[in-house]
């Protein structure tokens, strides 16, 4: 259901603000979504004044120093720092994204953080994704082959295996599903982007032979036609890929077969 | 299980692009289009109902409110039906790279007055 308003629990209060202890002139301000488990509280939003001149320079740099230097009560996940893991992914400047490839430079103004959209809050900046985990199991992500060699390789075709680019790069960060306004109203039973690109790209794999039950499991009214080209996703991806086009090669699929 | 945990923010938070704009402009004005064609139907049943109406229709029309309304529908279709070519060629798998999807959204909203412009130095035209 379409609901615009944050319930009642959710409700943003204004939290503490740590002013800069280093004498630094070179500040920016950091607002940052806070929701402890424990205290029973709404959640807030902190502000925190960092000192940039010893910044480097991605919004999880931010993070780490605020952690490391002014509040380690903050809690966020992270963990290769290299955009190939997808654990940092959150809200950055109103645009979903990951904080170790996001540069602060590329924000104007006062850096805005939170966790990803329309999710249960854990804690903190770390958003409850088991419901797109149980949606990606259902998608059976895996290869489904009747051949029973299992002494030589699967060969594909190099025309094969190039239907695969842009879709196998993709590192199921969730960045792409909690920007879709079409998974925030129905994120239960619509599959949603990131989903959806990886049953495209089960469905697309020469090797699999399970083709025409995938697309009869994928092809229903909430599962796939929720996808109304808002474009969100495709703008999301930190990765670069096109899951609005991967949804739209489903439904093509499903048209002329 | 209940879960009681906050609901994190979302539209309040996520900025608009021009693809979004464009899919829920896309929708609004489906609906006005909806609500206008009734109108239209219920005002060519009224004129059937004789001459006084027909006049009354006319006055209406020929005011400030009324000629700001046939604009309003007229800029409404224009933009539904440049927005529902823009879904066809995607129907059709052509148009998905972020800065085709950029630009033909902008031009679906550009269009979109243009088009209306053009619709009504026709219709004045046609009625002198």
């Amino acid at each position: 259901m379409v609901q615009i308003r944050l319930p009642e629990n959710s409700k943003i209060e204004k939290g503490n603000y740590y002013k800069d202890k280093t004498g630094s002139k070179n500040l920016r301000k950091v607002n940052i979504y806070r929701w402890d488990p424990s205290t029973g509280e709404k959640p807030r939003i902190d502000t925190y004044e960092v000192d940039m001149d010893n910044c480097p320079s991605k919004v999880l740099d931010i993070l780490n120093k605020i952690k490391n230097e002014i509040d380690p009560s903050i809690a966020y996940r992270r963990s290769c720092a290299h955009g190939v893991c997808g654990s940092c992914a959150m809200n950055m400047d109103g645009k979903n994204g990951l904080a170790c490839t996001k540069p602060h430079s590329e924000i104007k103004g006062d850096i805005n953080i939170y966790p990803l959209p329309h999710l249960k809050v854990l804690k903190d900046l770390i958003g409850d994704l088991s419901t797109l985990y149980k949606q990606y199991e259902s998608v059976e992500p895996w290869l489904k082959t009747s051949k029973k060699n299992n002494e030589k390789e699967n060969l594909q075709s190099k025309k094969d295996r190039a239907k695969l680019d842009g879709l196998y790069e993709c590192i199921m960060c969730a960045c792409c599903s909690t920007s879709c306004p079409s998974y925030w109203w129905n994120g239960e039973k619509y599959l949603g982007p990131a989903v959806l690109l990886q049953a495209y790209r089960w469905i697309i794999d020469s090797r699999d032979e399970d083709r025409k039950a995938r697309l009869k499991k994928v092809a229903d009214e909430l599962k796939l036609y929720r996808c109304h080209t808002i474009m969100n996703c495709t703008n999301a991806c930190p990765k670069g890929l096109n899951p609005a086009k991967a949804i739209a090669s489903i439904k093509k699929m499903l048209a002329t077969s | 299980m209940k879960n009681d945990n906050p609901l994190s923010p979302h539209i309040q938070i996520y900025n608009w692009h021009i693809s979004s704009l464009v899919s829920i402009s896309h929708r609004i004005t489906g609906i006005i289009n909806f609500a206008s064609l009734t109108l239209i139907c219920f005002w060519v049943s009224y004129l059937v109902l004789g001459k006084d109406n027909y006049e009354f229709v006319f006055i209406f029309l020929n005011s400030f409110i009324g000629k700001f309304l046939i604009l309003a529908i007229v800029w409404s279709f224009s933009f539904q039906i440049l927005s529902e070519i823009r879904h066809l060629f995607w129907d059709y798998g052509i148009g998905f790279e972020l800065k085709t999807a950029n630009i033909t959204g902008s031009l679906v909203i550009v269009g979109s007055f243009i088009l209306t412009l053009l619709i009504y130095i026709t219709g004045k035209n046609f009625l002198t």
